[in-house]
C-alpha cells in the first residue's frame, strides 16, 4: 500500500523522519515541532500532542470497525488545533505504518544523543 | 537533529498509560471509601465514618500525587470517569473486610507498577513509586488490625462500641 522511505531528508531546520504513500512526518528543529503533511494538510504538533494523537490511532480496532454496520470510518479530534478527521480505513493503516516508522526513527535519534553526543559531551569534558 | 522528544516528553508511553490506570484506582478507591464512610455515619458509626472519610481523602491525595507527577513530568494525566462503586453492605465486620480487600489491591497494583519502571529501565518512576511501596504497608497494616478488632471483640453491640473507640488510634509504627 504504501512505499515506507527510511531514510530522512534534510531541509534547512527540518528533517522527514518517515514518509508513506501521501503522508509525512517532519521535525523542525527550529520550532521544536513535529509537522503532520496528510493529504495537502500539515498540522503541528509538540511531542505530546504527537504521542497522544498516535496513542488515538494505534487505538483504532479495525476488525471491529470492518465488522460493524455503520460507514467504515472513524472520526479522531485533534483539540490542540481544534479539528475533527474523517479517515477510512485505508487512511487509517497507512496512519498505522505512519507512526510505526517515525516513532522507530525518533527512539534511534535518541539513541544517538543518548550513547553519542551527551556522552560524547560528558567525555569531553571531563 | 535535535532529541526533541527526549527534550519534551520524559517517561515512555506504557509508564503513561499505567499511570494513568493507577490515577483512575486510587480515584475509584476514595470514591468506595467515600461510600463507606456514608454507610457508617448513617447508622451511627461516628468514628469509623470518621476513619473512612479520611481514607477516602488520602486516596484522593495519592490520586493527585501520581497526576502531577505525569503533569510535571511533560506527560498527559488523565482525569478519570468512575465506576459505580458498592453503597449497601451487610454488617460494619464487611465494611472493613471489602477495606482490606481494596488495599490488598492496590498494593499489588503498585507492585506490577513498580515491577514496570525495573522492566523499562525507569529509574526516576521506580524512585518515585517508592513512597508508594511505603505507604501501602501502612495502608494494609491500618486495615488488618481493623478486620483483627472484630475478630478479638465480636460483631455485638457491646463489642461495635469498643470498636468505635478503638478505630481512630490504629496507626502503624513503621516497625519500631
Amino acid at each position: 500500500m504504501s512505499e515506507n522511505l527510511a531514510e530522512s531528508h534534510t531541509i534547512s531546520s527540518r528533517e522527514v523522519l518517515f514518509q508513506t504513500s501521501n503522508a509525512s512526518i517532519t521535525q523542525c528543529d527550529a520550532q521544536g515541532k513535529y509537522i503532520l503533511s496528510f493529504n495537502q494538510d500539515q498540522i503541528e504538533f509538540r511531542a505530546c500532542e504527537l504521542i497522544s494523537f498516535r496513542r488515538k490511532i494505534q487505538k483504532i480496532d479495525l476488525t471491529k470497525l470492518l465488522a460493524s454496520d455503520t460507514p467504515d470510518i472513524e472520526i479522531v479530534s485533534m483539540p490542540h488545533c481544534d479539528r475533527l478527521f474523517v479517515f477510512t480505513i485505508q487512511e487509517i493503516l497507512e496512519l498505522k505504518d505512519l507512526f510505526a516508522g517515525t516513532f522507530a526513527m525518533l527512539e534511534l535519534n535518541s539513541l544517538i544523543h543518548k550513547e553519542i553526543i551527551r556522552k560524547g559531551a560528558l567525555i569531553k569534558s571531563n | 537533529m535535535k532529541d526533541i522528544i527526549r527534550s519534551q516528553s520524559v517517561l515512555k508511553e506504557e509508564i503513561i498509560e499505567r499511570i494513568n490506570k493507577q490515577i483512575k484506582i486510587e480515584a475509584t478507591s476514595s470514591s468506595a471509601y467515600l461510600a463507606m464512610a456514608g454507610w457508617c455515619d448513617v447508622r451511627g458509626y461516628d468514628n469509623c465514618a470518621k476513619f473512612f472519610f479520611k481514607q477516602s481523602d488520602e486516596e484522593r491525595g495519592h490520586q493527585l500525587k501520581f497526576f502531577h507527577y505525569l503533569a510535571d513530568m511533560e506527560a498527559e494525566a488523565t482525569s478519570p470517569t468512575i465506576d459505580e462503586v458498592e453503597h449497601e453492605f451487610s454488617s460494619l465486620k464487611s465494611v472493613f473486610e471489602k477495606a482490606l480487600e481494596n488495599e490488598i489491591s492496590v498494593t499489588e497494583s503498585i507492585h506490577d507498577l513498580v515491577r514496570l519502571a525495573r522492566k523499562q529501565g525507569d529509574i526516576a518512576t521506580e524512585e518515585f513509586l517508592r513512597w508508594f511501596v511505603q505507604e501501602q504497608i501502612e495502608e494494609e497494616f491500618v486495615a488488618r488490625k481493623c478486620v483483627e478488632l472484630f475478630d478479638v471483640f465480636g460483631n455485638e453491640k457491646l463489642a461495635i462500641g469498643m470498636i468505635e473507640e478503638r478505630i481512630l488510634s490504629i496507626e502503624y509504627d513503621g516497625g519500631e
